[in-house]
This record gives structure tokens, C-alpha cells and sequence, in this order.
């Protein structure tokens, strides 16, 4: 099977949006980002990202309840899904065992 | 909850963001951003929130973010079954109201059939002589005289003769300038005044035919294709003779058999065939079925036609045309006598343009029949375009009843764009029925149109390359015919249609009329036109020339009649014969006396002899230019039927007539300024005599032409000219078998050929007859499309104001009251139309007899008579609507609501 790419930026929302379990949307994301990697994103960085993945397959996505704090607005919620998953395994097993050749000076 | 003063990011930038943003995107991203203002109000202030706001909504401007969603359930344009339902409804309204569709797609059809026609036209008309491999390489030599403050323009050249032989001052052009790699010479030998179809003999066969004298070059210059024999050899030789496949066929059988053959011309000269061509085809203006060595001419070995000689050169493929006219003058000017009263200059033209434009104003080339090709594109264009009109009508006429349609398709939630394309859709329908119908109408009426204007046009449909014009057609009147109707039902407002109220706004009102009243400007202007045009041939036809032009044959003079023992033989013998009235020789036809002798000046040969010229007594210098000297029998006067204004005719009585006696016209009286002119001497030919008398005008040339002076003298016989015989009224046919019979004893070698004065006369109208044939029918259809807009329009007046008639009714009003109401606005409309197309009718009109020196006048009858006809018309239309409307029963106009 051929390998989906994916970029760093994609893994990391990617991983967010699993670690999120269900709840996960722009904003939170975007602020999970910022605390947990300690790095600035935008909201647009974001919601491109969230658009390349679900093309992908590897997250899907469906709009919340209305919510009185957006002004009535819905979000649209986003789920991992199995390829999502796998994907993600994937990278891993690839790292680790790049990591486990690495010399041990390093 | 919500706190009414809580700060709200910049109001603009979230415009910018509805703007642009996707639609299935709009609520998600726009909540997002929303919740991150609030955040950051929260942690870091207003002013950092709202810069915030406004950068993430930039950086939100990607592909991904304005980028529309397409799926088949929002884009209804391009799904399968919205057509599928679109067609069903088209066609079924097409069924529902039969004649309603059947006007509208005749109308179409009969716009479309005009346009192809005229096309078609154009196309031929375009086509002539473009067929030349090197056509823009090739040019034509015209000349422009200066003299006496006159400007005169011609295709021929001067020539000069000396020692027996013609020269032109231009025979060592190609020599001189090398960017001229062809030099072609060419005349015929059938123009008028002198031409006539030649005669050929090859054992006991027979052959009259007309052609032409032309340069070595000839073929290496033109595309003529050559069957048999070396196109660049074949007509260097001085006995040397290139002759049709017609011809050939006829002496030889096969092209092959031809070459090396003799043939006899004019039983006085054996030519060796050397090269057969194709058949001239009907696309070129040159027309020749065969063709003879210019040595030939210029040695005077065989006679001119006329004083027209076609120079045509092929320049080199990087040659300044600029350029090569200026050192072709310079080798004219040195090779030219200058002391001439007159300056002559050479210009080029180039040679596919020489059909179109042959016409000359002030010495150059302009004008011609391309005139008549701007004026049939422009009335093609007019034509389609009120049929579009119509259709527009007829269409928005049945709006009341779409209007419904429409209304509930909207509340559905059909978007306007839908109903746009959905009327679209059904115009470009119509139209494709139209085209069929139309592609139907000309393969018909092909036979009839070829017939009329004489063009051999083969059907178009069946070359795939016209495919794509037919299809443009189809679209553009598709589209032009749909537009009003689509943008006018779609832009209807779903809750007025539903309640039952269809409100026209004033201004839609106006432009539907205004519509109408264009057709009908268009269409009094070609009527105006037409009864300008059918007056002035009418006139042409019908008024005195100032001879009997009836019952007259003329025989030309060649053969054995070209001796005086040949011709005193026919004359005597055809006198007396049954049938036979008078017999008598004229120089020239009578009605086309093309050889004018310019007193003062001309670059003629006939008068590079001074003493050649006219002269009269008294005369001063440069007196007057254009004479016209003619010889003829003694009785031809008497047999013209030609009358006389002042003294007498020539008589055989009179001795000294055949030598000494002139009879002049009164024009010439008039340009030689003389007073009690009977008696004085004048000169013509180095003959000089005495006027016994002045004939009344008559004319000698076309209407486009005023009359000449003329100067007549007696010759009994010339070797040149014709032999008119007036025939006794309803005796033709005696006439031409006594006449046939004497011909084939007297001039065995030459085949019988005679010609009615008067059709010939007619012939030299054949191109206004043709387009006055044309503008009728044009005219006739025009009206006739626009009084189907205009029965449309009272259709849509008469059903909006259904109630309105039946109340009328109702109170009292008569069938006669209810007409006169309906009728009073369309006229009013068709009054106005005619105040605006009179004067532009009357303006074209005026300019078209300007070509004319015998013209109808522009009296105020034509116009009143084409703006009554217009009224009538229209108001027979009308009529055919309004008594429906009047004698409808008010208790069903009033019961549905």
C-alpha cells in the first residue's frame, strides 16, 4: 500500500485531535498546541490542517449541538478515525526503530 | 444572558470574512474566531483581541476557506435530470400553444433563411477571384489623368502605335524593376463597343465563342489550371492559341488529342493549339474560353475590343508596393511624350480587389459592388435581429402565462440562475428548430436564388467547415432571442405572481414598444427602399429612349461580311424577304456607345493623331471633352425611328451626303456652343463635312450615363460593326428564318449568330434588377416578422387588459370602441417608426440614384405610400387580435379570478 504523507504540523494536530477523544475543534486545538508543544499556531494553520486530514481519511467530523458562548453557532467536532490511528503507529514504529539503530553516543 | 455591551471584534472584518468564506464553512470558522476574541479579551485586552481577529481573518483568505462546495444537489445546472425535467417542459409548452410556437420558430427560421442567404451571397461575392495562389502578391495597374482640372480613373494604360505595331511605355517593366517578377497584359476580345464572340474552325465544325489576349506570363501570374500542354510555353509563340476543355471537347474530344492541333480564326489565321485549361470557373472575373498571344494584338493583326487593357503584375514575396509604384512612374515618365495637355499616373490595385471595387472616384479605385455588400451585411444583421425582436415579444406576450410557473419554481427554491438558464435553455431549443427548419427552407429555395442572382452557389450544409458558422448562428440568435425573456420571468417576485397581480413596470412597457418600433422603422426603410428601387428600374425600362428599341435583331460583321461584296450581298438579298422591315449598319450598339473620343485630350490610341480629333468651326482649344463619333447606313436613321429637331435626314437622293454631311445631337450643339449650327462644318476622322441636321437627344448609354454628344456621318460600309434589321411587329420569326437562311449563303464559314436589341438593353440593368428583386423580397419578409412582433405585442395588451374589455363591455362599450382602443396605441407606435425611417430611407435612397444620371425623383407619394402600406399592414394585424378580444364574452373574461 502506498504511504499517506503526512507533515510534522499534520502529526502534531493529528495527535491532538486523538488526544482530545471526540471534543476536539479549532480552538481548543489550537490552545492544546500552544500549551503542549509550546509553540505559536493560528487558528487558520489550524482549520487548513483539519481540512488536509479529513481529505485524507484520517480524522472525521461532524457539527455540535448550537452553543450559547459562539453566539448560537455550532462547532464542528473532529474524531479520529482507524487509518487515523494507524497512521499514527505507523510513524511511530518507524521512529523507534530509527531510534534503536542510533549509536548510543548520541 | 447575553451582556448587550460586551465588545464584538471589528463589524468590517467579519463581513470580509461572510464575503469571502465558503458557505459550508462560514459557521464553524466564524464561531471559532468568535470564541478566540473572547479568549483573548479575557487574557490579553481588547486591542490585542481585536488585531487578532482581524489577522486570523487575513490569514483565512486560502483556497481551502473560499473555495465552494460542488456537489450535484447545490449546482442544479449541470444535473442530468434538472435538463431531462427542463426539456419535458419546454416541449410540452411548445405543444400547449401550437400556433404561438409555430410563430415563433417560423419567425426565427425565416430570419435565419434570410441570413444563410445572404451569407451565402457574400461569400460568393468574396470569393471571386481569391483563388490565385500568390492573390496578395498580385496587382493591377490603373491610371489617372489629369487634365483640364478633371480627374479620371481607369484600369487601362496607355498605348502608343508606331510603325504597325502597339506599344505600351511599360512592355520592358520587368527588365527594369526586378521586384516585379510577372507582367501580364490582357485584354478581351468580346467588350463592348467593338467586341464579339470569335470564330473558330477546325475542318467543317464550327465555334463562336468569346476570349481573350494575354501575355506569355499568364499562367505563372494567375491559377488557371492547365490539362494539357506546358503552362510556361504555352503562349509565347506569336500563332500560338490556349483554348478551354469546352472547346476542347468540342473540336479534339480529349484535352491530350488537342495539343499540336490547328485551328482556323476568323477563316484568316491557322493557331497551334499548345495548352487546354480548365474551364473558367464562375469565380473568376477574368472570362475566357480561350486565349490568344499578346504579339498577336500589338502587331495589329487582330482588332480591339476596346481601348481596355488588364495590366497585372506578380511582385517579388518581400516587394514595397510603395516603392514599385514610384519607379513604375518613373519608367512611364521617361517613356512618355510630355509635351501632352495631360498628365498620366499609374497606381496599383490589388488584383482580388479589382471585382469588388472597380468603380473610380477622383482617379482611384472605390466603390463598386462592395457597396452592395456592406448594404446586404447590414441588412442580414437587421433582419435576424428583428426576428430576436419577435421572439422577445411573442415570448414576454406569453409571460402571464409562464409567469405562474416561474413563481411556484421559486418558491420551491429554484435560484434565479436556474430560471435563467432554464429560459436560456428553451430559446436555444427554439432556435435549433429554427436552424432545421431554415436549413431546410434554403436547400429549397437554393435552385431559385442561384436563378436570381445568376451565382452557381453550391449547398453549404454539406462541407463540415460551414458547420460551425450555422452553429454560431444558432447561439447567437439563441441567446439574443432568449436574454430579454430569461432575465425579465426570472427577476418576477414569487409573492405578486402568486397573489394573481402581474404588474408590468411602465419602463418594461416602453422597452417591448420601443422593440417594436425598431422592427418597424427597419422595415418601412427597406419598403421605402423597395418602391425607390422597383420606380427607378421601372423607369429604366419603361421610358423612351428616343428610339423604337423593339423589334429590332442585330448580326455582327465578321466574315465575309467584313467585305464590302459580302455585306452589299446580305443587305440586298435580306431587303424584301418576308418579315423584314428595314436593313441597315450601325458602328456600335446603339444603346451602349461606349467609344468617346476626348476632343482635348486622351491617352487613346485613336488620337495620338492630332488631326484625328473632333473639330468644328469655330472651336476653341480645350472646348469640350467626350464626343461620341459614330458612321452608319444612310437609313438608320429612319430605321432607329430617331427623331429629328431641326433640318434632315441623310438621303440616298443626295449625293454629297455619303461624303459631306454630319448629323449631330443637340447636346453636341449645346458643347460645341454653336448658334443656327445647319450648314457649318465639323470634323471627325480627318472627314470634314456640313451638319444637315440635329437630332432630338435620345440616349446612347445606360441611365448611369448622360447623354453624349454624338456626331453621326454616312458610311455605307466598314469592316467592322453591326447589321441591325428592323423586323415587322409579330414577324420575328419569318424574319429571323429569312434572315438565317441569307446568312448561311452569304457567310457559310461563320455560325448565325443574332441578338434582340431590347433584351440586350435590359441585360445592362442585370445587377440593379437583381438587387431590386432582392430588397423585395427582403422587405417582404421583414414586414412580415415584424407584424409577427406586433400581432405578439397586442396578443400580451389585449390579455393583461382582459378584465379591463369585459367591464367595458359590460357598461357598453362596442366591438368598434374596444378596437379602436387597441388599435390607437400600436399605430401611434407605427407613426412614430415611419417619422424615424423616412428620412434615413430617404437619405440612402438619394445616395443610391446619385449613381444614376436619369433618376426618378424622391417625391413625397413614395414615402406616404410606404408609410400607409406599413399602417395597413399593421393594422390588419391588429385587427386579427383586437375583434377576439371585442367579441369575447365579458361573462368569461369577468368569472375567472
Amino acid at each position: 500500500m502506498k504511504r499517506v504523507y503526512l507533515g510534522e504540523f499534520e502529526e502534531i494536530v493529528l495527535l491532538i485531535v486523538a488526544t482530545l477523544e471526540g471534543t476536539a475543534y479549532g480552538v481548543n486545538i489550537t490552545h492544546e498546541i500552544m500549551e503542549q508543544t509550546d509553540r505559536t499556531t493560528r487558528l487558520n494553520q489550524v482549520h487548513a490542517s483539519l481540512q488536509r486530514l479529513e481529505e485524507k481519511g484520517m480524522i472525521v467530523s461532524r457539527m455540535s449541538e448550537p452553543t450559547a458562548e459562539r453566539g448560537g453557532r455550532r462547532k464542528r467536532l473532529f474524531t479520529i478515525t482507524a487509518f487515523g490511528k494507524q497512521t499514527l503507529r505507523d510513524i511511530k514504529a518507524v521512529r523507534s526503530h530509527l531510534w534503536s539503530l542510533l549509536p548510543s553516543s548520541v | 444572558m447575553m451582556n448587550t455591551n460586551k465588545p464584538v471584534p471589528p463589524r468590517w472584518a467579519k463581513r470580509l470574512l461572510q464575503w469571502y468564506c465558503a458557505p459550508h464553512l462560514l459557521e464553524e470558522v466564524e464561531g471559532d474566531l468568535q470564541e478566540e476574541f473572547d479568549y483573548q479579551l479575557q487574557y490579553a485586552g481588547l486591542r490585542q483581541a481585536r488585531l487578532d481577529y482581524i489577522r486570523s481573518v487575513f490569514g483565512f483568505i486560502k483556497p481551502f476557506a473560499i473555495k465552494r462546495k460542488s456537489s450535484s444537489t447545490s449546482n442544479p445546472l449541470f444535473s442530468m435530470n434538472m435538463i431531462k425535467h427542463f426539456l419535458t417542459v419546454a416541449i410540452r409548452n411548445l405543444g400547449r400553444h401550437k400556433s404561438f410556437s409555430f410563430i415563433n420558430i417560423a419567425g426565427l427560421a425565416l430570419g435565419m433563411t434570410c441570413c444563410i442567404f445572404i451569407l451565402l451571397w457574400i461569400r460568393d461575392e468574396k470569393s471571386m477571384d481569391n483563388f490565385h495562389a500568390n492573390g496578395d502578391r498580385l496587382f493591377n495597374l490603373y491610371q489617372t489623368i489629369r487634365a483640364n482640372g478633371e480627374v479620371t480613373g481607369s484600369y487601362t494604360i496607355p498605348i502608343q502605335y508606331n510603325n504597325n505595331k502597339y506599344y505600351t511605355p511599360l512592355d520592358s517593366m520587368k527588365e527594369v524593376i526586378p521586384d516585379v517578377i510577372a507582367l501580364n497584359f490582357y485584354a478581351t476580345g468580346y467588350e463592348k463597343p467593338w467586341g464579339r464572340p470569335e470564330n473558330f474552325q477546325v475542318d467543317d465544325k464550327l465555334y463562336k465563342s468569346e476570349g481573350s489576349r494575354t501575355s506569355a506570363d499568364f499562367f505563372s501570374t494567375f491559377n488557371y489550371k492547365v490539362l494539357a500542354g506546358d503552362p510556361k510555353t504555352a503562349l509565347k509563340d506569336i500563332g500560338s492559341i490556349a483554348i478551354s476543355r469546352k472547346m476542347a471537347a468540342f473540336f479534339f474530344n480529349t484535352p491530350q488529342n488537342a495539343i499540336g492541333k490547328s485551328i482556323r480564326y476568323e477563316n484568316k489565321l491557322d493557331l497551334v493549339v499548345t495548352a487546354v485549361f480548365e474551364n473558367v470557373s464562375a469565380q473568376s472575373s477574368l472570362k475566357f474560353d480561350f486565349l490568344l498571344n499578346w504579339d498577336l494584338q500589338m502587331s495589329a493583326k487582330l482588332e480591339w475590343s476596346s481601348s481596355n487593357v488588364l495590366t497585372t503584375i506578380k511582385l517579388a514575396e518581400k516587394a514595397n508596393v510603395e516603392e514599385v509604384t514610384i519607379k513604375i512612374n518613373r519608367l512611364l515618365q521617361s517613356r512618355i511624350d510630355k509635351t501632352k495637355p495631360f498628365k498620366t499616373e499609374i497606381g496599383l490595385q490589388p488584383f482580388r480587389d479589382q471585382y469588388l471595387i472597380a468603380h473610380f472616384e477622383n482617379g482611384k479605385p472605390s466603390g463598386g459592388r462592395i457597396e452592395y455588400i456592406r448594404i446586404f451585411s447590414g441588412v442580414a444583421v437587421f433582419i435576424l435581429v428583428i426576428a430576436c425582436i419577435n421572439f422577445m415579444n411573442l415570448s414576454t406576450a406569453r409571460s402571464v402565462k409562464r409567469a405562474k410557473e416561474v413563481g411556484v419554481r421559486k418558491v420551491v427554491g429554484s435560484s434565479r440562475s436556474s430560471l435563467i438558464a432554464q429560459f436560456f435553455g428553451e430559446s436555444l431549443m427554439l432556435s435549433l428548430l429554427a436552424l432545421l427548419l431554415a436549413i431546410g427552407m434554403v436547400t429549397l429555395l437554393l435552385t431559385p436564388f442561384n436563378t436570381l442572382t445568376g451565382k452557381q452557389v453550391v449547398s453549404p450544409f454539406l462541407n463540415l467547415s460551414n458547420w460551425p458558422v450555422l452553429i454560431a448562428l444558432m447561439l447567437i440568435t439563441g441567446l439574443v432571442a432568449g436574454s430579454y425573456p430569461a432575465l425579465f420571468l426570472s427577476s418576477l417576485k414569487p409573492a405578486g405572481i402568486l397573489k394573481g397581480v402581474m404588474r408590468f413596470t411602465q419602463s418594461a412597457l416602453w422597452f417591448r414598444k420601443g422593440l417594436a418600433g425598431f422592427q418597424f422603422v427597419i422595415s418601412i426603410t427597406l419598403l421605402i427602399v423597395t418602391i425607390v428601387m422597383s420606380q427607378q428600374t421601372s423607369y429604366v425600362q419603361n421610358t423612351s429612349l428616343g428610339y423604337d428599341r423593339e423589334n429590332l435583331i442585330y448580326v455582327p460583321i465578321e466574315g465575309e461580311l467584313s467585305n464590302p461584296k459580302g455585306y452589299a450581298s446580305l443587305k440586298q438579298q435580306l431587303t424584301g424577304q418576308p418579315g423584314i422591315a428595314m436593313v441597315d449598319r450601325c458602328g456600335e450598339t446603339p444603346f451602349a456607345m461606349n467609344f468617346v473620343v476626348d476632343v482635348a485630350a486622351d491617352g487613346n490610341v485613336e488620337t495620338q493623331d492630332a488631326s484625328a480629333a473632333i473639330n468644328w468651326e469655330g472651336k476653341e482649344k480645350d472646348a469640350a471633352s467626350g464626343f461620341t463619333p459614330m458612321s452608319v447606313g444612310i437609313d438608320f436613321i429612319k430605321l432607329m425611328d430617331l427623331k429629328l429637331a431641326e433640318g434632315r435626314d441623310f438621303s440616298s437622293s443626295i449625293p454629297t451626303d455619303t461624303s459631306d454631311a454630319f448629323i449631330v445631337n443637340e447636346e453636341a450643339v449645346k458643347q460645341m456652343g454653336m448658334k443656327d449650327p445647319i450648314g457649318r462644318w465639323v470634323s471627325a476622322w480627318k472627314k470634314k463635312g456640313h451638319i444637315i441636321g440635329i437630332l432630338k437627344n435620345y440616349h446612347t448609354h445606360s441611365f448611369h450615363e448622360s447623354i453624349k454628344p454624338l456626331m453621326i456621318d454616312v458610311k455605307e460600309f466598314e469592316y467592322w460593326g453591326m447589321v441591325l434589321v428592323r423586323t415587322e411587329p409579330g414577324k420575328t420569326k419569318e424574319a429571323l428564318a429569312s434572315m438565317e437562311k441569307v446568312y448561311k449563303s452569304v457567310n457559310p464559314k461563320f455560325p448565325f449568330a443574332y441578338k434582340f436589341l431590347d433584351q440586350e438593353y435590359e441585360k445592362m440593368y442585370q445587377n440593379e434588377q437583381v438587387i431590386t428583386k432582392l430588397s423585395n423580397i427582403f422587405a417582404l419578409i421583414a414586414i412580415l416578422i415584424s407584424c409577427l412582433g406586433l400581432l405578439g405585442l397586442v396578443m400580451f395588451s389585449a390579455e393583461q387588459r382582459t378584465k379591463e374589455f369585459g367591464i367595458r363591455k359590460v357598461l357598453g362599450a362596442s366591438v368598434a370602441n374596444i378596437m379602436g382602443l387597441l388599435s390607437k396605441e400600436f399605430l401611434a407606435l407605427v407613426l412614430v417608426s415611419f417619422c424615424v425611417a423616412a428620412p434615413v430611407a430617404g437619405y440612402m435612397m438619394s445616395q443610391w440614384l446619385q449613381s444614376f444620371a436619369f433618376k426618378i425623383d424622391l417625391s413625397w407619394w413614395i414615402f406616404a405610400l410606404a408609410g400607409a402600406g406599413a399602417a395597413f399592414i399593421a393594422l390588419i394585424t391588429i385587427c386579427f387580435q383586437a375583434i377576439q378580444s371585442a367579441i369575447a364574452n365579458p361573462v368569461k373574461s369577468l368569472k375567472v379570478e
